[in-house]
């Protein structure tokens, strides 16, 4: 019997908790932690089951090679040397560039910093990126542009103390339940006010004062006119925008093209509303906003994201507890994933591959030289490279981007158009069978590292069994494939040594070693080791030093319902399952909760198409057709139809858009036109 | 009758263990208590009831009941020593007393019974709660109490085994009977309001003065964690369910939930637990009116756990307030 203190390896609120083994050394419970800040004893159902598919038969469990089309067990020796091999080849014949790495936001902060290191100082490119390209990659853009840093600016006990909490895009009982009941417990018991902006009825909305159920990709037109509103009525924090913020003026000029009664034809929504939301959001004394995909995952996700700041510093709603422009992240590791520097444009830290002096700091720390100088291609262009044969290689940790990227047709073509695709994973997934060689990673339970919540929460992670079968943890996989390509200074006996340069190398993770990392972790930016770390961020200067406001204009989204295709497809996660799921697909109770892929369909639509809650239907797009149950209910509204993304045999992802917002390149998971029929 | 002190109570424990495999409240590294071996962490006798399901050293949350291998069936069954559980409290030793029942009561539960027969059980209680909070003397239920004075323990046996490890413990001082009577008093005048909130919310719901509407209310406060179930001592759903491995199949069962759809589906696509307003019904229903008719009590034993665990304050003392306060 041992319990091991760990964090939850499910989204980004970061909850600790016990994974409990038997003398046998199989997990068999999960205990919360009572004493953790956000946990307090408490979990939400996959974080109370998050012990159980790690002794999943279908764990990989030993390296496997594709020959004769069929992927065949190895020894690790053999696969490792033909992953570094066949990288290294490309590399030699089509230039560094022709090769990529997809990192992982499940995987460790330690873990996510040597694959850049792998990527960088080993095979000489910047084509490294992972999954915050596809969810929060429009907040890093513009929350780094506004407020000079693009992470969540307040801490998760900031929920229980806003007077209003402006909820955006984000259904957060189901997607980070233990922030989403701080919510709504705020609301219950001490009288907060709550807006809820959101084309679904999702069950924050039961609670709000105001429920604005906007058409998906209006959100720039009614946060310019709620803006507008709070101008026109004088309720704007004079104050705050003269001493902490600049370019006021031609926010004002924006904000005065969205008089109400337009955004409400845009949004289609009843005018009154805004104004109400307008005057609610501005008169508390702590406003609160807290958004998540909903905001982000469109062809304006920026400009959306922009909006979301303009609105907070409007209100002075920025740098004091109870406050703040809150996005959620997604996974257990975005934020972590990103801060590390597992993107194409930046090292640890958001230090830019396009500064001399940064370039100059990371060839003297990994003993090498001539570190690539130009951005390297995001997780979306490389994907497109791949399409049209320009990208050669690829090796992907813990990703699975035949389920979770947009387009499948796309993303197969791409993948199959590889001359070589290596995938690292604790479970066969729709991509491992596409690969040429597969390594079988540890799972969260089985190592040891970091994970940095969204609260910016570096946490322990910590080994509670042996690695299942013959897996390895995905960083001793990726020191041994430096080794193999030649590349010797990526040798460490632990994850506290990799944490100890990332450390030495990063200025917001400077004070950050094991040793201080006790239960509660520690809040980056935490420059040196006596810092106590960072509960709210800007809270007397905005890390850029004046906060700037950034004018925004409404843009409609790529694609629209027409006649062909009436319906707008909104794509996102369900409350049982995780992302591809994996992991959650094989948990027992949660696998039986959620079993099928499904589509939401309003009751009044469901009609129209003559088709019954329970039965099947096919859900089509110009990129694709899928089958999934109908799930006829008031949650959509009419036109409006929603597909979870964790099914193999019925993949949203099979239909969606691959229409990238222009800044960031991230897809338009939130729009797109598509049809819906009874399946024959 | 003797009194010991805490670490007397910890080497007793520990040389003890030659013959037992003991269980006791322990501080885990973050301060969280739990119930396990002292290899895990220092003893932790103060501090209330244990926060997960305590009766979980019998009934854990994923075991494996049968493997099938070869053509051969190895079925799970006792082994090793048996255990010594310490640090239930007086409503922990109720729970207990009801389960035991219940896995005994028609299908006798072999897996359940492998790890409960010849376990020993002993009740934590006294001033020893949570910031120096009392906790209710147990009196019986158990096999031996552990009764705090504020500085010592009194050892009380109850059971021809209990009394034998009593007399084990080394050392201690004399207490008198009226030392243990004072305790009682204390205990007798403990607060009783949840109680009572449990029995009229009970009344009420069997007198149908509790309208359809209320539980919708209390639905949409429940996100589905299943933490109520999960930490509640008398819940005793379990799903049954095969891994098929490569050469194998392991038959496991894991603690179900009544608050998730998928526990009463119908292969048809029928659930009689269909809304999710129905479920949180269920979960009070069940305690406090059907267990009633079905065992003769209700089944909540007053530990709280569940307004505990619940994200959203909607365990089964803020319900029973609620109710009590809206419909009596």
């Amino acid at each position: 019997m041992k319990r091991t203190l760990t964090t939850c390896p499910y989204c980004g609120t970061g909850c600790q908790f016990y994974l409990v083994a038997d003398d046998g050394g199989r997990l068999v419970a999960v205990e919360a932690s009572t004493e953790h800040p956000v946990a307090r004893g408490q979990l939400c159902v996959k974080g109370w089951n998050a012990f159980e598919f790690v002794h999943h038969p279908d764990r990989l469990t030993e390296p496997s090679v594709r020959r004769n089309g069929r992927l065949a067990s190895v020894p690790w020796d053999e696969a490792l040397g033909l992953v570094a091999a066949g990288l290294q080849e490309i590399g030699r014949r089509h230039g560094p560039d022709s090769i990529a790495f997809f990192s992982s936001a499940k995987t460790t902060n330690e873990e996510n910093y040597l694959m850049m290191k792998l990527a960088r100082a080993a095979f000489r490119t910047n084509n490294v990126d992972h999954c915050a390209r596809l969810c929060h990659a429009s907040t890093v853009t513009g929350l780094a542009a506004m407020f000079g840093s693009g992470a969540m600016t307040n801490s998760i006990s900031c929920t229980e103390q806003a007077d209003c909490t402006l909820v955006i895009g984000s259904n957060t009982t189901e997607q980070h339940p233990l922030i989403g009941t701080r919510i709504l417990r705020n609301v219950v018991e001490r009288g907060a006010k709550l807006i809820v902006i959101d084309s679904r009825a999702i069950r924050l909305s039961r609670f709000a004062d105001l429920h604005i159920r906007a058409r998906n990709g209006t959100d720039v037109a009614l946060l310019n006119a709620i803006m507008h509103v709070i101008i026109q009525e004088g309720l704007e924090n004079r104050q705050f925008i003269a001493e902490r913020t600049e370019n006021y003026e031609a926010l004002k000029r924006a904000a005065a093209d969205y008089p109400p009664e337009k955004a409400a034809a845009i949004c289609n929504v009843p005018a009154d509303q805004i104004v109400a939301a307008a005057r609610l959001f501005a008169k508390a004394d702590r406003p609160m906003l807290v958004y998540s995909m909903g905001i982000t995952q469109h062809t304006h996700g920026v400009d959306n994201v922009k909006s979301c700041a303009n609105l907070a510093m409007l209100v002075g709603g920025i740098g004091r507890p109870g406050t703040g422009v809150n996005p959620l992240r997604g996974q257990n590791n975005v934020q972590g994933a990103c801060d590390v520097g597992a993107l194409p444009n930046v090292y640890s830290g958001y230090q830019k591959v396009t500064d001399p002096a940064v370039r100059a700091k990371f060839e003297k720390a990994w003993g090498v030289e001539g570190l690539p100088a130009e951005v390297g291609l995001t997780m979306t262009a490389a994907i497109d490279a791949a399409a049209q044969g320009k990208l050669k290689g690829l090796l992907i940790m813990g990703e699975n981007p035949m389920l979770s990227d947009p387009d499948q047709g796309h993303i197969r073509k791409a993948l199959e158009s590889l001359e070589f695709l290596a995938v690292i994973d604790i479970f066969p997934t729709a991509t491992s069978q596409l690969a040429h060689v597969v390594l079988p990673a540890a799972s969260f339970a089985e190592k040891d590292g970091t994970f940095t919540s969204t609260e910016r929460r570096v946490q322990r992670v910590r080994k509670a069994i042996e690695p299942v079968g013959n897996s390895r943890p995905d960083w001793q996989i990726l020191c041994e494939l430096a080794a193999r390509a030649g590349y010797q200074a990526m040798r460490y006996d632990s994850p506290k040594e990799v944490m100890d340069e990332i450390a030495a190398l990063t200025p917001i993770y400077g004070g950050i070693t094991y040793d201080r990392l006790g239960p509660q972790g520690l809040q980056w930016p935490c420059p040196d080791r006596e810092h106590p770390g960072t509960a709210v961020l800007h809270s007397t200067a905005f890390t850029r030093g004046r906060g700037l406001f950034f004018p925004v204009h409404y843009r409609p989204s790529a694609e629209l319902p027409d006649e062909e295709y009436p319906f707008l497809l909104s794509t996102g996660r369900c409350y049982w399952h995780f992302h591809t799921g994996t992991m959650t697909r094989r948990s027992r109770l949660l696998d039986r909760e959620e079993r099928d892929p499904y589509v939401e369909v309003s009751p009044q639509d469901a009609r129209k198409l003559a088709i019954r809650d329970g039965q099947w239907v096919t859900v089509s797009t110009r990129r694709g057709e899928v089958r999934a149950v109908a799930r006829v209910t008031d949650t959509v509204i009419e036109g409006l139809i929603f597909m979870p993304f964790h099914f193999e045999e019925g993949a949203a992802n099979a239909l969606t858009n691959n229409a990238l917002d222009p800044e960031c390149q991230i897809p338009e998971y939130k729009v797109c036109a598509a049809r819906v029929r009874a399946a024959p | 009758m003797k009194a010991v002190t805490v670490a007397q109570l910890q080497d007793f424990f520990r040389a003890v263990a030659v013959e037992f495999d003991v269980r006791v409240p322990i501080a885990l590294e973050d301060g969280t208590r739990a119930l396990g071996r002292l290899a895990e962490g220092p003893l932790a006798l103060s501090g209330g009831a244990l926060p997960g399901k305590p009766l979980s050293v019998f009934f854990p949350q994923f075991e494996t009941e049968l493997t099938y291998r070869d053509d051969s069936v190895e079925v799970q069954e006792a082994r090793g020593k048996p255990l010594l559980v310490v640090g239930l409290t007086a409503q922990d030793a109720d729970c207990l007393e009801f389960i035991d029942r219940f896995f005994a009561e028609r299908f006798r539960d072999d897996v359940y019974f492998s790890k409960r027969a010849g376990a020993v059980v002993a009740v934590v209680s006294g001033r020893c709660g949570r910031d120096g909070e009392f906790l209710k003397i147990a009196g019986g239920k158990c096999d031996f109490e552990l009764a705090c004075d504020g500085a010592r323990f009194l050892v009380v046996p109850y059971s021809e085994a209990g009394r034998r490890l009593c007399e084990a413990i080394p050392g201690g001082t004399e207490a008198s009977p009226q030392e243990l009577e004072g305790l009682r008093r204390q205990s007798d005048a403990l607060d009783g309001s949840f109680a009572d909130a449990v029995r009229r919310a009970s009344q009420l719901i069997r007198d149908e003065k509790v309208p359809e509407a209320f539980w919708q209310e209390i639905a949409d406060r429940c996100i589905g964690c299943t933490a109520c179930n999960l930490a509640c001592p008398t819940c005793t759903c379990f799903d049954v369910y095969d891994w098929k491995c490569a050469r194998c199949v392991e038959r496991q069962r894991i603690w179900d939930s009544c608050q998730l759809a998928g526990f009463m589906r119908e292969a048809s696509g029928h659930n009689p637990l269909g809304t999710q307003a129905a479920r949180v019904r269920r979960r009070i229903h069940h305690k406090l009116a059907a267990d009633l008719q079905r065992w003769g009590s209700i089944t909540c034993f007053l530990c709280g756990r569940c307004d505990r665990v619940c994200p959203t304050g909607i365990g089964m003392e803020a319900v029973s307030r609620e109710i009590v306060r809206r419909f009596a």
